[in-house]
Order: structure tokens, then C-alpha cells, then sequence
């Protein structure tokens, strides 16, 4: 009898375990689309750009973030390989003039301060340091949205934690003795 | 298995156990914290490009040189470029959402309407004169045989190199002319400001001398008196000693005080307009004033209420009308004349017009400045240049070229590029140049032009007496004019704290107040010999007994003249 | 939140403010609003329950008829120095004083509004959401990218315009510095007021025209005898303006506690 409860307990817990491994994850995302598979690898290959060619900054050093469309536009006025992708670009979006909704892994709360010249001219990190592979990849990842919060499951590379939490950001802002105060993230 | 209670509980006991050992939980809360973080309708601000226009603020003649930032081509905020702005241009990029704003107006209806009354006792009245469009209007009331209405202030104050200042009444350092000029000259001469209540002039001023409200014509009679000599006072004689001096004032005397005082075409000069073209001049109806014109003789009235610099109470012009008058009104607001006339139209606003500024009361040379638009107008917005064009047959829409170029071939002066910072002779400029320059942020300027004594009115110097009225026991004291529109931030200064008098305000001593039963924040009725208003009560201890400090808003300018006997009781 | 380097104290942002300068127009009240993402004031909002980072107070000098005289003392967050008592009072630790710039910085995503700080705050410089913020239909358009607009129930105030912080750091490092070129950060207040009578820098600079004016005679700082080290000095040439910035009661029982 008492084995017999034991049984029933340790059921309860299997079937918790693969609803909360295999099911809630699911059930938590929804996984949209991007507009365009694009290959960063084709780009850094046989174009020859590096990150910041596209991602560019500012004179005051703002982030430009995912290209617009013009910039794209400079080089791929007309078909330039022989893609399946590339050609849905340019007949959906090129020759249209119209924005591509690119859904965008990093996004972070309105509340959030991020400055990508401080992180990479002042700090010298290297765009991989929470991008990963991200700029050499092939195609893009789906974009796994979280259906209670809205933001993307995870930023792609090898960031310390799957998505770029606060945590992230402080784990390593910790170690470098940079950790001031809450508004030199926050605005 | 028996189904039983027991193993219900232990079922889910270890479900709950096991649920730790998963990532649910987990990213529950932080899902719920991040979902919590937004809430509906907390708005998102729109990230973008961020760039920067320049143009020149319209709310008043004194132009101030406008920096606004973009996001995206739309205005976030506005700064000044030579130094601080007014609040009211701080936030003039909120004014095309103001919910009080204009926005429709029966265009077509009006325009049939003025068309079929024919042109017999057409007027327009202009209540920001010395404009381009003013110059139009003028044109067109001349091929229509109609009169042109004005209240045009024709004095200029050059303050950069007077040693001592008395300004009468005047709210000479709070909003009176352009911040980046009245204050740099601010440092180099003492201010007297003799005026009732304390008000922001007078906290800054060197000598605050408190008059009795509604004595201010009184005073400046007794300064004229002991500069002719007959007396002596230690405000003339300081004026005297400590010179050069300027008086500035709305009092008839001033004139001829400043004049004693030798500023008369020095600091004291006729206000100068930059070129226009001369068959402009030689087509133009003259400037009437509104008292001058006979009474019952205006069967059609249009009014330009676009930024206008005063407001005319309505029991000055309603006798001017014929019974059966047609008032076609160009307003931004629900506030001012459409609560008078037949139609009211919506107009362009700043930041939206494209209109140039007529002279400044603190510019002695000629200057020509264009507001140029940072955001587009609305569709639906009418133009009463263009409106008046098309009735006499004038074509308006390119009249800000035509004096553009008019003051080009002129020649004189220079012309500063906002963007630029830099400052070109206008000889060396193109004419296609000096356009875009304009009309992107810019400034000309002739600084070495003759200087011109005004006109002296020759109306006679009566001596002023304050008449008594029992059933009216206060004296009414204005808060200078403002905007018709203003931003809805401007509750932070009218409602969240107390810094100024809301228009629709009035403020009472606390004896007052007390006398009257009214509390601080009470509705009230405030009554003159001209009306009633509905207003708020104020309760404050700077107003001095005996008198009221009224709001500027349109309904009390209508009823409640400067000094006027007035009276506040509850509603 | 704040680490172990506190000692690292880059600079020491703080005001001068000339209050025979002020007029009282309230152009740096409404720049703040502008550039802070302030929601217009609510229908039901008084001088008790509004939203001004900074306001501008009128005092006087107690007499009465023509012998009464006024100055305007716009008051904004004092950035205590030391001691700050908003820090130490809150359960949420949503502020904190950052070592690297001396701004007493407020996180509304942590307050829990229980309003401990506005008690504890000597200067009244703390204001509370008591509605959800709402713009005119079309007005969120005009809204500044550089800062996060607040919910209903959290408590707000001044933070020099960090928003202009972070974009001054960042072109500081898109030019290769490591220090911020001052003309690069200024508050909107200070950018807004026509007078010119808020001047802005830092503090530890000595030659900065703030430090300058703070060991003016006629400087002084409101409240000073509580010990809270505030960074914003103001000055007068009058010394009943310079009285009213004492306590009303001598002594030490107005210290906190």
C-alpha cells in the first residue's frame, strides 16, 4: 500500500517533469517567421563585410541596429546570386520599397539602456561575446516569441544565459567592476 | 489502482514536486514580471533617426531661432539657439494635438456665404499685423474697397545700450521679446518697474515701485511732470542722471517722456519692416484702426487669429457690425472669436504654417524671419491670405517669394544660416540660396539701416482719474497676453503647481477671498460693467487687496478690461 | 546594487542656481516634462498630487503691502551626497547613488509605490503616479525615445536628464574619449531656462563654473544643517532668500529620526 503511493507520487513527478521539459516550451512560444532567410555567411564570405559594414554607427555613436532597407537596397537593386531567398527579397521588398519586418532576437524592454559603442569601442568586446555564431550563420534561427512577455527565447549566441537577461548583463558587468548603478542600464 | 482522494492529493503532490526540477515556474515569473512591465496604454516612444530642423518660433513676433530635434522627422522637443525659450515655445510641437484645437470647419459653406453678400462692408481684421499675408490683405481690401483692420503697436525698443530701464506696467523680461536679447542686455542696464502686483518683471527688476492697480496712466503723468520740471521725484531723477534711459509703457505720456529723455529715435524707433515689393505699397488699402471706423458699418468681418499677438474684446467690434453681420473667423482654437462668429474656420498652427513673423517690439532694424514648418498641416485647413486672394483676385500662394526676392534685390544686410551658425553678407548670397536658407531656419538682418523716429500720436494728454463704482468693489489687473493655444504640459505650471494664473483664473488676497467666501480652487462668477465669467478663484497673498488678477483667457479679456471695476462671488 | 568600487568617483554632477535670476517663467518645468516623457496633468491632479521634477516655488520675505518682496526657488531632486534618506528608507533598494556620477537615481520598475521616500525626503522631490499617465490623442508621437515612460503607482523624479547621460557617454565613446566633453551634458532645465540662471557641471572639476559658484559667498544649499550634502547650490544677493533656505526649528531634532 505504502509502495503503491509511492508509485502514484513518483508519477505525479514524471509527468510534471515532461510537461515542464517538453510540452511548456511549446506551449510558451510561438515561433514566427522572418520576412527573409538571410545568410550572414554569404555576406562575410563572398561580400566581404564585417559587422559593422551594415550595423553601422553614427557619428554620436548610435546603433543603426538591423539595416534598413536602403541599405540593402544599395547592393541588391537587382538580383545579385541566384538564391530562392534572395529573389523573394528583392521581388517582395526591393522593388516594392518596401521596410522588411525583421523580428529582432535582442530586442529588450523599453525600459532597458543599451549602448552597443560603449560596449565595443570602450569595452572592446567582440560582437560574438553575446551574438555567438550569429555572424556566420547560414539561415536565421525562428524567432521563438515568449506568448507572455513578448520577446524572443533567446538572443542566439553564447551568451551566458539563453535569452539576454538583466542577470546576464550583471554577471558580466560584475566582473569587470563595472556594476555603478541601476540607470547606467535603465532609462 | 483505486481511485481514491489519497492519490489524487499524491498525484498532484509530485506533480507540483517535479514542476520545480522543470523550466516553467521559472520563466513563469519572469514572464509575468516583463508582461507586468507593460502596461496598456503606457505608449512606447517611437525609436528612429534622430536629425535636426531648424526654424523660427511662431507663436510671437519676436521669432526666437528654434533648434528642434526629430525622431523620424517628428519634433520631440524644441530648444532656443541663442539660449532659453518662454515655456509656451518649449512646447509648441504638442500644438497640433491640442484637443482644444480647430480642426474642421464648414470651408466651402463660409466661401459661398462671403460670396454672396458681394464685397459692400467687407473688413479684415488682423490681429498679428506687419506679415506678408498682413501685406496681402491689404491688397486685397484695396481692390475690394474694403477696410483693412489693425492694431499694429508702432514702436520699437532698442535695449543693448541704455543704462536705465523704467518699464510701466509692461511684462518687459517675461515673454516681451526674444530671451537670447532682452536678457544679455538685461545685464547692462538698471530696471525700475513700476507696476501693481509683483510680478515676474518685477521680482527681476533692480526697484520694484508698487502702484495703486489701475493707476499706471496716473504715474506715468507724474514722471512727465517732474521731467518738464515742476517736481522732483528720485525715479525721474535717476532716469535723468543715470542715462541713456528709455521708458517703456503702454501710457499715452511715455512718448513724450522718452522724448525729454532724448531716446526718441535712438533706443526709441519706428518699428522697421524688411522690403516689400513696391507694387505692393502702391496697391495697399491703409492700416484703419478699429475704433476709427463708423459704427454698423462692417456687413462682412474676416478675422486672421493665426498667432495673433492681442485680443480685441468683442463688445469693441460687435457695435462696428451690421445686425445682420457675416463673421467668418480663421481660428486655432474653439477659444477666442468662434464663440462670436457666423463661421469659424480651421487654420494652420505653428509648427505646421509656413509664414514669416512681422517686427519685433525689441528689434530697432529691420528684420525678416519665416517660420517654417516642421511637421505638415492638416488637410482640412483653410487660409484666410488665400481665401481673401481669391475674392479680389490676387494670387497669395507665392507672396513669401515675392518679398523674398524683393528684399534680395534690395541687397542690404545679412543672413544667417541656422544649421550653419554662419552669417552672409546678402550680396554674396543667391537668390535661390537666400530662399532655402529661409525656409529651412534662417535669419536676415540689416543692422545698418537708418533708424526712424515713430510717429507721436497726437492724441491729447488727458489727466487719468480712477472712477469709483460701490457695486464693484475690486480692480481688475492682467496677467500679460499668451498664446491662444497652448500646450497641455502647460498644467504643470497652471494646475500642478502654482507658479502661474491659469486663463481661466482669477487671483484674490486671502482677505478678499475671505469677504467673498470663496476658497482656494472655488468656482466663481466674476462680474464687470461689460459681463459675467465663469472662473476659478486663486487665494493669494502677493495680489493686493482691493483689486483682482485675472486670467488672459478670451472670455474675461471679453468682459474685463485692464483696471476695469470688477467683483467675484461664488457660483 | 552598487558594487565594491565606490571610491571611484568620476565626477560630482551638481547645480548652481541664481535665484535674483529667475523670473518664474516655468521653462524649465515644462522642459522637464518635455524631455522626461511627463504626462500632462491629470483632470483631478493639484499642486499636492502632480508631476513636476522640478518646480518653481515662490517665497517671500514675510512682509506685508509694498515692502513685500518675492523670489522664485525652482527645487528639483538635491542629489544628496551623503546620507541620501530616500536610499536608505526603501524596501525595493529601487534607489541608489552612483558612485560614478554622484545622481541619486530612481528605478520605477522596482518601486512598489509604498511612498516611504517622498516621506523621508527632506525637500519634497519626489512625486508619485497617482494616475496612469495618458497624452492626448496623437501627443505619444512626441514622446523622447531616450526615456521610459512610467506606470500608474511608482514614485519619479529628477535624474539630471540621464537620458542625455547615456547619449553624451556614447558619443564620448564613438569619438574615442573616456571623459565627457561638458558642453556634451547639460539637464533641460538648464538647456531651457532663459535667464541663465541654472548653470550645470561637475562638482569635483574645481575650475568648473559650478564648483566656482558654490564657494561663492552668497552660495548656499537648502537645509544644509541636516547634513544631507545636497549638490545643488543656489545663491542670492539677498539675505532673507539665503534665510529661507534653514530649517524652521534649530538643531538637531530636525536631523532624520
Amino acid at each position: 500500500m505504502k509502495f503503491r503511493g509511492i508509485i502514484v507520487f513518483v508519477a505525479g513527478v514524471l509527468v510534471a517533469l515532461g510537461a515542464g521539459w517538453a510540452g511548456f516550451p511549446r506551449v510558451i512560444h510561438q515561433t514566427r517567421r522572418q520576412p527573409v532567410d538571410f545568410s550572414h555567411q554569404i555576406h562575410a564570405d563572398k561580400a566581404g563585410s564585417k559587422c559593422d559594414d551594415c550595423h553601422t554607427f553614427d557619428a554620436v555613436g548610435r546603433f543603426s541596429g538591423v539595416p534598413e532597407l536602403e541599405k540593402c537596397s544599395g547592393c541588391h537593386a537587382a538580383l545579385m546570386g541566384s538564391t530562392a531567398e534572395e529573389k523573394k527579397f528583392v521581388d517582395q521588398y526591393v522593388t516594392p520599397n518596401r521596410e522588411p519586418e525583421w523580428l529582432v532576437y535582442a530586442r529588450q524592454p523599453e525600459n532597458v539602456y543599451f549602448s552597443h559603442i560603449t560596449h565595443v569601442k570602450r569595452g572592446n568586446l567582440k560582437c560574438e561575446k553575446c551574438h555567438g555564431d550569429h555572424g556566420t550563420s547560414n539561415h536565421l534561427r525562428p524567432y521563438q516569441e515568449d506568448r507572455i512577455s513578448g520577446y524572443s527565447r533567446d538572443i542566439w549566441g553564447t551568451a551566458t544565459r539563453p535569452a539576454m537577461t538583466m542577470d546576464a548583463c550583471v554577471d558580466c558587468h560584475r566582473q569587470s567592476h563595472l556594476e555603478h548603478s541601476c540607470l547606467d542600464c535603465h532609462k | 489502482m483505486k481511485q481514491s482522494r489519497r492519490n489524487i492529493f499524491k498525484f498532484a503532490g509530485g506533480a507540483v514536486a517535479g514542476a520545480f526540477f522543470t523550466p516553467a515556474p521559472w520563466r513563469l515569473i519572469t514572464d509575468t514580471a516583463l508582461w507586468s512591465e507593460s502596461w496598456p496604454g503606457i505608449p512606447r516612444p517611437v525609436r528612429g533617426d534622430v536629425t535636426a530642423k531648424f526654424t523660427n518660433c511662431g507663436l510671437c513676433s519676436a521669432g526666437c531661432a528654434i533648434r528642434a530635434r526629430c525622431v523620424n522627422g517628428q519634433p520631440v522637443s524644441l530648444a532656443g539657439l541663442g539660449g532659453g525659450l518662454c515655456p509656451f515655445g518649449l512646447t509648441a510641437h504638442h500644438l497640433p494635438f491640442h484637443p482644444a484645437r480647430l480642426t474642421q470647419g464648414p470651408v466651402e459653406e463660409a466661401t459661398a456665404a462671403v460670396k454672396a453678400r458681394g464685397t459692400a462692408g467687407l473688413a479684415i481684421l488682423d490681429l498679428n499685423p506687419g506679415r506678408t499675408a498682413s501685406w496681402t490683405y491689404r491688397r486685397a481690401m484695396a481692390s475690394l474697397k474694403g477696410s483693412y483692420l489693425a492694431t499694429a503697436d508702432p514702436v520699437a525698443y532698442d535695449l543693448s545700450s541704455v543704462r536705465t530701464v523704467l518699464s510701466i506696467g509692461t511684462p518687459l523680461l517675461d515673454g516681451w521679446g526674444t530671451p537670447s536679447k532682452v536678457f544679455p542686455a538685461r545685464r547692462n542696464f538698471r530696471l525700475i518697474q513700476a507696476e501693481a502686483l509683483e510680478s515676474r518683471t518685477a521680482v527681476m527688476a533692480d526697484q520694484w515701485i508698487p502702484l495703486a492697480p489701475g493707476t499706471e496712466r496716473i504715474y506715468a503723468q507724474q514722471v512727465l511732470a517732474t521731467l518738464r520740471g515742476r517736481d522732483t521725484s528720485p525715479v525721474a531723477a535717476q532716469l535723468k542722471a543715470n542715462g541713456p534711459s528709455v521708458v517703456i509703457g503702454d501710457a499715452p505720456e511715455v512718448a513724450e517722456i522718452n522724448r525729454l529723455l532724448g531716446a526718441w529715435g535712438k533706443s526709441v524707433v519706428a518699428r522697421a519692416e524688411a522690403p516689400a515689393p513696391d507694387s505692393w505699397r502702391k496697391e495697399a488699402a491703409p492700416v484703419t484702426a478699429l475704433d476709427t471706423l463708423p459704427e454698423g458699418s462692417v456687413r462682412t468681418l474676416l478675422i486672421d487669429e493665426s498667432a495673433a499677438a492681442s485680443y480685441i474684446p468683442w463688445d469693441r467690434i460687435a457695435p462696428k457690425l451690421t445686425a445682420d453681420a457675416l463673421v467668418v473667423t480663421f481660428a486655432a482654437t474653439k477659444g477666442g472669436y468662434v464663440r462670436h462668429a457666423t463661421y469659424a474656420l480651421p487654420i494652420a498652427i505653428y509648427p505646421e504654417f509656413m509664414d514669416d513673423l512681422g517686427p519685433a517690439a525689441d528689434s530697432a532694424d529691420p528684420a525678416w524671419r519665416i517660420s517654417a514648418p516642421l511637421v505638415p498641416p492638416p488637410a482640412a485647413v483653410a487660409n484666410l491670405a488665400e481665401f481673401a486672394g481669391a475674392l479680389a483676385g490676387i494670387s497669395a500662394s507665392n507672396t513669401l517669394r515675392e518679398r523674398a526676392g524683393a528684399i534680395h534685390k534690395a541687397g542690404l544686410g545679412t543672413l544667417t544660416n541656422y544649421a550653419t551658425g554662419n552669417e552672409t553678407a546678402l550680396k554674396e548670397v543667391a537668390a535661390e540660396d537666400f530662399w532655402k536658407v529661409l525656409s529651412e531656419g534662417g535669419a536676415w538682418q540689416n543692422v545698418a539701416a537708418k533708424r526712424n523716429p515713430p510717429e507721436i500720436s497726437t492724441a491729447p494728454l488727458v489727466p487719468a482719474v480712477v472712477g469709483a463704482a460701490p457695486d464693484l468693489p475690486l480692480l481688475a489687473i492682467r496677467e500679460p497676453a499668451q498664446p491662444a493655444l497652448v500646450s497641455p504640459l502647460m498644467t504643470k505650471l497652471y494646475q500642478e503647481s502654482n507658479l502661474r494664473l491659469a486663463p481661466n483664473r482669477v487671483a484674490l488676497h486671502p482677505d478678499e477671498a475671505r469677504a467673498a467666501n470663496l476658497r482656494d480652487g472655488a468656482r466663481a462668477i466674476l462680474y464687470t460693467h461689460a459681463g459675467r465669467c465663469a472662473v476659478q478663484v486663486t487665494v493669494d497673498s502677493a495680489v493686493p487687496p482691493g483689486s483682482v488678477y485675472v486670467g488672459s483667457s478670451p472670455g474675461i479679456q471679453d468682459i474685463c478690461s485692464p483696471a476695469a471695476h470688477a467683483k467675484v462671488v461664488p457660483a | 546594487m552598487i558594487s565594491e568600487n565606490k571610491k571611484t568617483l568620476a565626477a560630482r554632477y551638481g547645480m548652481s542656481i541664481d535665484v535674483d535670476r529667475c523670473n518664474g517663467c516655468g521653462s524649465c518645468m515644462v522642459a522637464c516634462a518635455v524631455e522626461n516623457n511627463v504626462p500632462p496633468a491629470n483632470a483631478n491632479a493639484t499642486d499636492r498630487t502632480g508631476l513636476t521634477w522640478i518646480r518653481v516655488f515662490k517665497v517671500d520675505n514675510g512682509l506685508e503691502g509694498a515692502d513685500r518682496r518675492s523670489a522664485f526657488i525652482p527645487l528639483l531632486c538635491q542629489h544628496c551626497g551623503h546620507d541620501a534618506p530616500c536610499v536608505s528608507v526603501c524596501p525595493q533598494q529601487a534607489v541608489d547613488i552612483d558612485p560614478a556620477t554622484g545622481v541619486v537615481g530612481q528605478m520605477p520598475e522596482r518601486c512598489l509605490g509604498c511612498r516611504y521616500c517622498m516621506t523621508a525626503c527632506p525637500y519634497h522631490a519626489r512625486y508619485f503616479n497617482w494616475w496612469d499617465p495618458a497624452w492626448p490623442a496623437g501627443m505619444e508621437k512626441t514622446l523622447n525615445p531616450d526615456v521610459a515612460p512610467r506606470m500608474r503607482g511608482v514614485v519619479e523624479k529628477c535624474n539630471f536628464c540621464h537620458g542625455r547621460w547615456h547619449a553624451a557617454k556614447a558619443k564620448t565613446a564613438a569619438e574615442g574619449n573616456t571623459a565627457i566633453d561638458p558642453g556634451d551634458y547639460m539637464p533641460a532645465c538648464v538647456e531651457a531656462c532663459p535667464t541663465g540662471a541654472i548653470q550645470f557641471g561637475d562638482l569635483n572639476d574645481s575650475s568648473s563654473l559650478v564648483a566656482r559658484n558654490a564657494r561663492r559667498a552668497e552660495s548656499f544649499r537648502l537645509l544644509e544643517s541636516i547634513g544631507t550634502d545636497p549638490k545643488i547650490h543656489y545663491r542670492s544677493t539677498k539675505a532673507w532668500v539665503r534665510d529661507t533656505a534653514h530649517p524652521p526649528r534649530p538643531g538637531k531634532e530636525n536631523a532624520r529620526g
